[in-house]
């Protein structure tokens, strides 16, 4: 067995993601929330009403059209499971924002060990932006195109 | 690691108080205000509290809420006090006792008699089911008295650093420690009677509760009662699992995120419910080392969301596997893992050791009932609950009349259920004491609705069977 | 090999399955025999364990377990606080 329920790593088909013409059009959210837990505050959050639920324990329905990927949930999620993705920054570089709440943080320019869902390394990245609401970070990285969907989290170097 | 306070954290900011010192066995210990015993003896590198009676092996805390009685010293001169839940004082002398305590000097009684104290309604723990109870019962009028072990109210919660699951009207993305605030100040602002450092000893009859309070022993004759006493740590059978650093999961939050003390180097986290690895992440953010996380079970018991946090800071999590051994001298220095099969068989070949100098235990709650049973509430068995709780009705009215209960002692779920249920229990109590009025049927309506909310879905399936099972009708109920 | 069930009162599995061969095989005569959760913490730590060890020796159902009885003080108090009661002071 290899899912979730064993692993606690979300895999892409888990999910439920934009199409490819909306993921190039820019900033989108992508929310690796794939169980019916109780919880709502990225319903709430949206100021775009973009996420929808029937019931609590709904997962979250994303309208990708009017997500203008403005990253307000990201924070908000208490399981720290919502990113922005950015294909549409260059053409060999994308942006992915992560939730982060260790120590150090950050700042804007720093050099970051990006890793994947395992907590694997990835690649070197460099931070471009650095947004904090509550005790929640969101921290952009700018990855390489092929590497937009294996980034979810980094360590900072040294 | 030498010093063991936490200074930096990511979402933690420790105030401590004034630094004082206390004697220990001679030797004079560093504490801030507002410090327990037993947190400022392990910040010093204490770990060995106690000693077994007939082994004479050492114990260290175990659960560190007051419950396992593994860190009792003499304080002094008074034996058997349990060093986790007493505050550090000035000059205050400490020793341990071991199995075999001296008898204390008594001051001999003047002979006088006890007053009873009469009281409307009181409540039995200030967590967030016995905040809520007491809020919504002050709220609709009642005169209230809430008694709580602690030095604040907020239970639990306060040693919750992550931010609230749930609905966002009940304060989800909302942290713990927040809503624990949040809910005392609000019943301090309602006129709640609040207790702090108040030992509930037990029930009599009728409707009697004995408290020490204030080192006085008290009884309080009451009108009804909220009992919201939440739950213990569950302990589990493996080879030398009483070595100090084999810790229950609710002592290793209390330790680090209430005292601001970290339990330790590496840790091994045993069990993958949402505790297991909430406290695992918690842990991370302390600049502790998580091993890994074990299952016995096939599958992860926690949300995914949670077990994804811990993988992406790269903590192995391994289902189908189970702790046999802490290994060490006389404390842990690591332990012996092997996988298991469906029956729960030792898979021959997969046994290993894991470096570690912490076992976390985070193999469930069980209800505290032990009040409940002395009142004579009808126990029953629900393994969707956790253990032994008490039927009740709809309205969470035990067996015993004017006695309700709520939180994890009516069953162990999460903290907004808790808050539901301490809503629905003050809000039934204040009316069974008072005429029928329509702001209090319309809060026990949107706190039932509420509940009914939060056990939908496939993770509220074990607690909606649970419920059903120990739910009786009105009259079955007396 | 040591599996502590009772930390307070220092009763091992070991102690469990003997007391169970011998016929002490119900928690409240294990309880009386073994001092089982008759320490400090009154039984709050080890009865999970002990009733699970009870059920695989004797293939009990946890539902037709007794449970011992409960009774005050629930937690260690000085003799004092019993013997000597002053008047209660009308709170502040």
């Amino acid at each position: 067995m290899s899912g979730h329920e064993n692993t606690g790593v979300v895999r892409k088909e888990d999910m439920n993601i934009p199409d490819e013409e909306r993921i190039e059009k820019g900033p989108v959210v992508i929310m690796e929330c794939v169980e019916n837990i109780p919880c709502n505050p990225c319903v709430a959050v949206c100021s775009f009403d973009a996420v929808k639920m029937k019931e609590i324990t709904d997962t979250p329905e994303i309208d990708f059209d009017t997500c203008t990927g403005c990253g307000l949930c990201v924070t908000e999620c208490p399981g720290l499971a919502i990113f922005v993705i950015d294909c549409s920054y260059s053409e060999d570089k994308c942006k992915v924002t992560v939730p982060y709440e260790y120590l150090p943080v950050p700042e804007e320019g720093d050099e970051v060990m990006a890793l994947d869902r395992k907590g694997e390394e990835v690649e070197k990245a460099e931070v471009t932006d650095v947004r904090k609401s509550g005790k929640t970070y969101a921290v952009t990285l700018e990855v390489d195109r092929k590497n937009v969907w294996n980034v979810r989290g980094f360590e900072v170097i040294g | 690691m030498s010093e063991k306070r936490i200074f930096d954290h990511p979402v933690l900011k420790f105030d401590r108080g004034q630094e004082f010192y206390f004697e220990f066995e001679g030797k004079k210990i560093k504490a801030y205000e507002g410090e327990t015993i037993a947190s400022a003896l392990y910040a010093d590198g204490l770990t060995k509290f106690t000693e077994s009676k007939i082994l004479e092996r050492p114990r260290g805390f175990f659960c560190a809420i007051g419950k396992c009685s593994s860190c009792i010293m003499s304080v002094n001169g008074r034996p058997h006090v349990r060093t986790c839940v007493t505050q550090a004082e000035e000059n205050m002398k400490v020793e341990r006792h071991g199995a075999r305590p001296k008898f204390p000097g008594i001051d001999v009684g003047r002979g006088k008699e006890i007053k009873e104290k009469e009281i409307e309604i009181a409540i039995i723990g200030g967590g967030p089911a016995g905040l809520m109870a007491a809020i919504t019962a002050a709220k609709l009028g009642s005169e209230v008295h809430l008694f709580d072990e602690g030095s604040n109210p907020g239970g639990q919660l306060i040693k919750q650093t992550h931010q609230f699951f749930g609905s966002h009207e009940e304060d989800a993305g909302t942290r713990g420690i927040v809503i624990g605030e949040n809910l005392a100040e609000e019943a301090q602002k309602l006129g709640v009677n609040i207790h702090p450092k108040t030992k509930v000893l037990g029930y009599y009859f009728d409707r009697k509760v004995a408290v020490e309070r204030k080192g006085r022993f008290e009884i309080y004759d009451v009108g009804g009662i909220v009992y919201a006493g939440g739950a213990i740590e569950n302990y589990l059978a493996f080879e030398n699992n009483d070595f100090p650093g084999v810790y229950g999961a609710g002592g290793v939050q209390t330790l680090m995120n209430e005292e601001g003390i970290v339990p330790g180097e590496k840790v091994l986290m045993v069990g993958s419910g949402n505790v297991g690895l909430i406290v695992s992440y918690q842990l991370l953010q302390a600049g502790v080392d998580v091993a890994e996380v074990i299952e016995a079970l096939p599958t992860i018991g926690g949300y995914q969301v949670h077990a994804s946090k811990i993988r992406r800071a790269g903590v192995p999590i391994q289902t189908s596997h189970t702790i046999v051994k802490a290994v060490g001298e006389d404390e842990v220095e690591g332990a012996v893992v092997h996988q298991v099969d469906e029956d729960w068989k030792k898979v021959e070949g997969t046994e290993r050791k894991i470096d570690c100098d912490i076992i976390c235990l985070a193999v469930g709650l069980r209800p505290d009932t032990s009040f409940l049973r002395q009142a004579d509430c009808e126990m029953e068995y629900v393994a969707e609950l956790g253990g032994f709780v008490p039927l009740r009705t709809e309205d969470m009215r035990t067996t015993t009349k004017g006695i309700y209960v709520a939180g994890d002692s009516a069953g162990i779920e999460e903290a907004t259920v808790a808050a539901l249920e301490g809503k629905l229990a003050g809000a039934a109590l204040h009316e069974e004491l008072n005429e029928e009025d329509e702001e209090t049927k319309r809060l026990k309506r949107e706190a039932k609705k509420g509940l009914e909310q939060m056990r939908k879905g496939p993770y509220g399936k074990v607690p909606r069977l649970g419920v059903k099972t120990c739910t009786v009708d009105e009259e079955v109920c007396g | 090999m040591t599996i502590v069930v009772c930390r307070c009162e220092d009763v091992t599995e070991e102690d469990i399955v003997e007391a169970i061969e011998e016929g002490y095989d119900e928690l409240e005569k294990l309880k009386r025999h073994l001092r089982l959760g008759m320490g400090p913490c009154q039984g709050k730590t080890c009865m999970l364990i002990a009733r699970r060890i009870l059920g695989r020796e004797t293939g009990k159902s946890v539902d037709d377990m007794d449970t011992p009885t409960a009774r005050p003080p629930s937690q260690p108090v000085p003799f004092s606080l019993l013997a000597s009661p002053e008047e209660c002071e009308e709170d502040e």
